[in-house]
């Protein structure tokens, strides 16, 4: 905004008094106490100063083209509303470079402020507009700066409390009673052990943040974060009727999303929050939540960008402006998304009349394009990056020339190698699922239509080539999880399927087991790739509903069964504080370190059975020493007994031996028919 | 065994064991020699799903309770049988109850989870217990009726003293519990359930699959399951030695299974 000073208010006062006008603005007399008036009290309605625009960054000029100033101004400005009143302040022969405007009425003089500001007329002169009561605003603040009130420390105690488990115990949520209970829980093999569980912690469901330092839970009002060894509250969001949220990867923002709170001039839909200090840092309008996260995060949390018909708008933090300050125009652009390893956005559009669909690699902030991909005929594609950013699969949906048929292609990106080649694997069936190996070179397709769905594992060589390791046919799945730390991996048929499961080991494509969770809605690996947690959510099937852990290798541990169980989620784990050295040294001491653990499981394996044991043992006592008791009142009664059914002892079923009948029932076993050769 | 035309609502023992009395939603009420499943005899009168089913101590007289809100009482050997009692409906209707010990009192289960001690004389509740949150499917009482086993529909049963109505054990399963019974000679209880016809919205692959379970009366835990029911299971009886067992299920058949061996040596370490 342009510079305030008290030498624009006393010109502008000056000139009203010079000029002559019916304007309410005459009705200001004295210089000084006009002065004090307009310094001190607060502009109102009546008293038309609120239709009082400034304009800053006008051309000086000579009282030749004075003439022409004046009308270029009026046809500009009067596009608001109707002038009623102009000042154009002068010294020494020359207009001063500001000058004051009067409208009808307040709402036109904003309409100017919006419309106007930053109007380039040439090179040289950007109007700066400003609505004269904002002058008055900016000099009431007083000279003095108030240094800001100390907020007491909060101290949330260690926020990676959780990693330090001396057993390296995961932590997972669970919700369960419908919704009423939230529970956060450390993942022991032998059962699992409760951390901390709350009535109404939430009302629908949580969110972890991308590191595990924040549990996220949702309220009519807004989100709240919690952490910490005993889950404080550490911030909370206000946001009414939110409904989605999304963090950034470096867990600086938090982004949420309400159906309910949009307005033209405020747009409140999606607002980003600054975690740390909880202040909202923007909003942002949103037509459909359809595709959610709308705003998609760059993985260092350097930019978000998100697509709107033919743009892509990418914005930087902390600013929360955009790239540039402009959006990029793609016409036609229908998907895009970042490598979550590089600041590298991929994005694809459709065929345009000759123009052929392309998929193109752009580097940010540059906006160098890295990579274009021509593609013909298309339908339909899809983006898949590898988790490091090591590759790009673009599932490719096509209708050959001539054909009526769709034929998928991968189209895979080699984007470690210069000048990221392309190589093409065709499949000849319909794709169900796709999905890389996290840190490694493989990917699991699986393909064809139920009942003949197979399994196929492809290699992506370094020589260029892209191997079919191998395919498991007719395989009861239609979901892929890999363990996020590769080589492992579950395939899955959810829901419709049954919960057929099939545990594969892919460094030699075995499947190491095969097994059922019958009904299960999802499967969620742990962290660390050691468990496989399979489960049903009350929110697709009503009854048996439970959580079950595995192995890694498939081999069933624990059975949970929780009063309708909602959902699982495991508590993802900060980034390793290790160097590749130092991982690399522990790996050779492997042996060494296996010993130690292995030592310490027997132990607690040895002490859980001396537990239950000893647990057994008690309860035994106990219910002996119960139906001792029982028993001698038993006997006591005996006589009672005896009377009740006049004499007859019952005690026992051989009580009575003397009323026994004895019947003896023929009942047919079997029947030979053994011929007697011939007579 | 095949007798029934609709789902097994309650099968109980006599006395000796030597006879197994079966009623079922076919308002028949069939009784079986357990020996080998032969059946006996056939009572038909009622006009409703028959519910329940007893026979008195020696095996005299049998009484049947029905929807057509009618109680019969029948001579075990003449098939005959006279109405005995209309039982009225009413709030919290009872479903399930058993005698006290020594006939001073009647042990309800309620459609709410609530279970009362009546007074065989005057009808009013002695004792109550509330301990379980759904509604009672079954009460059955030990073989020296000095403890009951409840199943509910909250996917547990509970092991009661009949005189104190205290609480002595809990058996968690994850499906409701349709019926209990107490092993006569062993530490055991066997619970059979299943879910609610109207819960059943996919069509289930494990054809065979509904089972018969098997806990440890001291510890709480399970330690067996039987297959072999094509439907939730509605109820199991011990027969009176203990060495066999009886099993009613929605699916219309009645299955006898006899323990091996291994069922009587079998322990869990202690």
């Amino acid at each position: 905004r342009a510079p305030v000073t008290d030498q624009h208010v006393m010109e502008w006062v000056g000139g009203v008094i010079q000029h002559s006008c019916s304007s309410p603005l005459t009705l200001l007399l004295h210089f000084s106490e006009l002065l004090d008036d307009i310094l001190r009290e607060k502009p109102q309605e009546a008293d038309g100063i609120d239709s009082v625009v400034v304009v800053d960054n006008v051309p000086q000029v000579g009282p030749e083209r004075l003439e022409k100033l004046k009308n270029v101004i009026h046809k500009i400005f009067s596009k608001f509303g109707k002038i009623t009143t102009e000042f154009y302040p002068d010294a020494d022969g020359m207009t001063k470079g500001y000058i004051f405007l009067e409208y009808a009425s307040p709402t036109q003089a904003l309409e100017a402020v919006k419309n106007a500001d930053g109007y380039k007329l040439d090179k040289q002169h950007t109007f700066r507009v400003n609505l004269f009561t904002d002058f008055d605003k900016y000099m009431n603040i007083s000279d003095e700066w108030e240094a800001p009130a100390k907020q007491p420390f909060k101290d949330f105690g260690n926020m990676r409390h959780w990693i330090e488990d001396p057993d390296c115990r995961d932590q997972y949520s669970v919700i369960y009673e419908a919704g009423e209970r939230t529970a956060i829980f450390s993942n022991d093999a032998k059962e699992p052990i409760t951390v901390e569980e709350r009535a109404r912690w939430t009302e629908t469901y949580v969110r972890w943040s991308p590191k595990g330092t924040y549990l996220a839970t949702f309220h009519q009002r807004g989100i709240a974060l919690w952490g910490g060894e005993k889950f404080k509250q550490i911030q909370r969001f206000s946001h009414q009727g939110v409904s989605l949220i999304d963090f950034s990867p470096c867990e600086r923002y938090v982004v949420t999303f309400s159906p309910l709170m949009d307005t033209k001039e405020d747009p409140q839909a999606i607002i980003i929050w600054d975690i740390l200090t909880g202040q909202k840092k923007r909003g942002f309008h949103c037509e459909s939540s359809a595709h959610w996260p709308i705003f998609k995060w760059s993985h260092d949390g350097k930019f978000f960008a998100r697509m709107t018909p033919d743009t892509l708008s990418i914005y930087e933090t902390p600013s929360m402006g955009l790239l540039d300050k402009k959006s990029l125009k793609i016409t036609g652009i229908k998907d895009f998304s970042w490598s979550p390893g590089d600041n590298i956005i991929a994005f694809w559009v459709p065929e345009d009349k000759d123009i052929p669909a392309r998929v193109t690699l752009m580097q940010m902030p540059s906006r160098q394009e890295i990579r274009v991909r021509n593609l013909f005929n298309v339908v339909d594609c899809k983006l898949h990056w590898q988790r490091n950013g090591d590759y790009l699969c673009v599932k490719v949906d096509r209708t050959p020339k001539g054909t009526q048929g769709v034929v998928t292609n991968f189209e895979i990106f080699r984007m470690r190698e210069k000048q990221v080649p392309v190589d093409v694997v065709e499949m000849k069936e319909s794709i169900i699922a796709f999905a890389w190996e996290p840190n490694g070179s493989k990917f699991a397709v699986l393909h064809g239509e139920s009942p003949r769905i197979n399994a196929s594992f492809y290699h992506v060589k370094n020589n260029g080539k892209i191997e079919l390791i191998k395919m498991f046919d007719k395989q009861q799945a239609n979901s892929i999880f890999w363990s996020p730390q590769g080589q492992f991996m579950v395939l899955a048929g959810l829901r419709s399927m049954n919960g057929a499961l099939a545990f594969v080991d892919t460094s030699d494509c075995t499947m190491m087991n095969i097994a059922e969770h019958y009904m299960a809605s999802d499967v969620e690996w742990d962290p660390t790739g050691r468990y496989v947690v399979t489960s049903v959510s009350w929110w697709s099937h009503k009854v048996d509903n439970a959580y079950w852990l595995w192995t890694f290798q498939g081999r069933l541990l624990q059975k949970n069964n929780k009063d309708r169980f909602c959902q699982l989620l495991w508590r993802p784990r900060p980034p390793t504080l290790l160097s590749t050295e130092q991982i690399k040294m522990i790996k050779k001491d492997l042996k060494k370190y296996s010993k130690i653990f292995e030592q310490k499981d027997r132990l607690s394996q040895s002490k859980a059975s001396k537990d239950l044991v000893d647990k057994r043992r008690a309860m035994m006592e106990d219910y002996r020493r119960y139906r001792e008791e029982a028993l001698k009142i038993y006997q006591e009664q005996k006589s009672i007994r005896l009377e009740l059914r006049g004499g007859v002892g019952t005690d026992e079923l051989d009580s009575n031996v003397d009323d026994w009948e004895e019947e003896t029932i023929e009942f047919f076993i079997n029947e030979e028919i053994i011929p007697i050769g011939d007579l | 065994m095949f007798g029934h035309e609709r789902s097994i609502t309650q099968i109980k023992y006599n006395r000796e064991g030597d006879l197994l009395f079966s009623v079922a939603k076919d308002t028949v009420t069939n009784v079986w020699y357990s020996v080998n499943g032969e059946r006996l005899g056939t009572y038909n009168g009622h006009t409703g799903a028959v519910w329940c089913v007893d026979c008195d101590w020696d095996t005299k007289n049998v009484l049947t309770g029905s929807a057509d809100n009618s109680c019969r009482l029948w001579d075990c050997e003449t098939e005959d049988n006279q109405p005995y009692l209309t039982v009225p409906c009413s709030d919290h209707k009872i479903t399930s109850a058993v005698w006290g010990p020594l006939g001073e009192f009647v042990i309800a289960g309620h459609e709410n989870g609530e279970i009362n001690q009546f007074s065989a004389k005057s009808g009013e509740i002695l004792k109550k217990a509330k301990e379980h949150t759904k509604q009672i499917n079954d009460i059955q009482t030990s073989v020296d009726l000095t403890m009951f086993i409840s199943a509910s529909k909250d996917n547990t049963a509970k092991l009661f003293d009949s005189t104190s109505l205290d609480h002595i054990k809990t058996f968690k399963t994850e499906r409701p519990v349709n019926s209990a019974a107490i092993s006569p000679i062993m530490d055991h209880v066997v619970m059979g359930g299943g879910q609610e016809a109207m819960e059943v919205t996919t069509t289930s692959t494990r054809i065979g699959k509904f089972e018969a379970r098997f806990f440890h009366a001291a510890y709480e835990e399970e330690f067996g399951r039987v297959k072999g029911h094509f439907g939730p299971i509605n109820c199991v009886a011990f027969h009176p030695d203990g060495k066999s067992y009886s099993s009613g299920g929605e699916d219309g058949y009645v299955r006898i299974h006899y323990f091996d061996p291994q069922y009587f040596d079998f322990e869990l370490e202690a």
